[in-house]
């Protein structure tokens, strides 16, 4: 049942569809159009999973403080700092999704690839330096294209 | 140093606009020219369940066949030929091949047989191709493609035989296979089941799988604005929407936060209620054009919302993409479409790839 119904009733249905189809109506059908673009996304988007030696529980900020760790590692502190975003992790699965600017994808795909290991001293939560893996599922300049990887269909 | 690392592999993204009642409009051929479909997936704002008309169109997309190690060459069977392939639109692609990696095939609706193998099998075959488009220096992959509707394929005929003694027994290619067809007759069901029967099989309908977002924020869209400089929201931040509501990415954050700065696309509406419904598997575009269509009549009874989306992506590793287009994999190997359907039958139509992938049509 729709709002008109709702707050009005039988009558109020009938007012509010006639509203809308009016409304409908008004609208000119569009004329046509097409637009290419090159390298229009500024961002590239990753799916990641981490792999622990032993089972480890690890919050979203902890991760992000993990991967800005191995940038400074590898870049030092002025070419490893950059902006990223963590925009998903799952901490049951430990599967996340990072956007980055283009300009730090490599960058960011290294880092990510080298990470081998926790650093008790500065990630604070770890007791001891545990080995650990970065695997990088996809990469697409397309957020929506993280959701339709074919290479994920399990069939039985 | 730091320059060559800040290059990215180029993308393509191609935007149409256009209304369905529009005599040249070309939906319906972008639709049925995408071959292989791995997941469909919908948005509709201000809609807690599936229409029953809806949901009654999703089930019944045709279920599909997974079949074990079957030899290419039985694509090639006189009976196969005439019954199945030339009669009723076929889909088969390998499955659990990687284009990058691995030979690939696949068996298109228009009676074209392609295999994407790489060097040493394609030396091997001795079957005219051609070197894949995607190439560094060195031609590594090639593409061979048998239009098995020409004369000279007419089995018993010379290059037929050619082709098969290549298949059989100078390279007996075999793969897993995705094998779906649109057209059901007596007869080439008789042959479908016959070639079955010889290998492992097992038939699967689409997984669908549908749940209701709550509290959140849509992007403001107006049919006439595909650009999105009046007031609504441009091509590339609506997808990058589209993609975080099926990625279950949250928008809740703001420009300081420390994990992501990921906003919902300005200017935007509360809503309520949204519905997300997905479908994976081997996809008909038959299925998805119906699916299409029923959708246009959603907008027949008055609705809140003012468009909807539907969201189709092609399988990475297909030999093709849009018609004959090569398809490849670089970094990543999307091949996705998506329609925004609005309430005056205006559409928008995104069209993404990827590197390895012409320009969609």
């Amino acid at each position: 049942m729709d709002r008109g119904a709702k707050v009005f009733g039988a009558l109020g249905q009938r007012l509010y569809s006639n509203r809308m189809r009016r409304a409908a109506k008004k609208e000119e059908p569009a004329t046509y159009e097409r637009l290419v673009y090159k390298n229009t996304s500024v961002y590239h988007y990753m799916s990641i999973s981490l792999e622990f030696e032993n089972e480890e529980t690890l919050s979203p900020a902890q991760l992000k403080q993990f991967i800005v760790n191995g940038l400074k590692d590898i870049y030092g502190e002025v070419g490893g700092a950059f902006p990223f975003d963590l925009l998903k992790f799952d901490e049951l699965k430990l599967t996340a999704i990072l956007r980055v600017y283009n300009s730090g994808l490599v960058k960011l795909w290294s880092a990510l690839t080298l990470l081998s290991s926790f650093d008790q001293e500065r990630c604070a939560v770890r007791v001891n330096q545990e080995r650990c893996a970065v695997r990088v599922n996809q990469v697409s300049p397309f957020l929506l294209a993280l959701s339709g990887n074919s290479r994920e269909l399990e069939l039985h | 140093m730091y320059r060559e690392l800040e290059k990215c592999p180029r993308s393509l993204l191609v935007c149409e606009k256009s209304n369905f009642e529009n005599e040249k409009s070309s939906h319906d051929t972008h639709v049925s020219k995408h071959y292989f479909n791995h997941k469909v997936s919908l948005v509709i704002p201000e809609c807690r369940s599936l229409p029953p008309k809806l949901a009654s169109v999703i089930n019944n997309f045709k279920k599909y066949f997974l079949i074990k190690d079957l030899p290419v060459y039985e694509f090639l069977d006189k009976d196969f030929l005439e019954n199945v392939v030339w009669n009723g639109a076929l889909y088969a692609l390998s499955y659990k091949t990687s284009i990058d990696q691995d030979n690939t095939i696949a068996l298109l609706p228009s009676s074209h047989l392609i295999l994407s193998v790489d060097k040493d099998t394609y030396e091997q075959l001795g079957l005219e191709g051609k070197p894949s488009q995607y190439n560094h220096k060195q031609p590594m992959r090639y593409v061979v493609t048998i239009d098995l509707t020409e004369k000279s394929m007419a089995p018993g005929g010379k290059r037929y035989q050619r082709v098969l003694s290549s298949l059989k027994e100078r390279v007996p290619l075999k793969s897993h296979f995705l094998l779906a067809r649109h057209n059901s007759g007596v007869e080439g069901d008789r042959v479908l089941q016959s070639l079955l029967a010889r290998y492992q099989w097992k038939d699967h309908t689409p997984v669908v799988r549908s749940h209701t977002l709550k509290d959140l924020s849509c992007p403001s869209l107006r049919s006439t604005d595909l650009r999105g400089e009046q007031h609504s929201c441009d091509p590339s931040s609506f997808l990058e929407w589209l993609g975080a509501v099926s990625a279950g990415v949250s928008c809740d954050n703001t420009a300081t936060s420390f994990t992501s700065t990921y906003v919902c696309p300005e200017p935007n509406t509360p809503v309520s209620q949204a519905l997300h419904c997905t479908l994976s598997g081997l996809l008909l575009p038959e299925d998805i054009y119906s699916l299409l269509q029923e959708l246009r009549r959603y907008f027949d009874e008055p609705k809140f919302t003012s468009w909807l989306s539907l969201t189709v992506h092609g399988f990475m590793d297909s030999p093709v993409s849009w018609g004959d287009r090569e398809h490849g994999f670089h970094k990543g190997g999307e091949n996705f479409y998506n329609f925004v359907l609005f309430r005056n039958q205006d559409y928008w139509l995104h069209m993404g790839t990827g590197s390895n992938d012409r320009c969609p049509p």
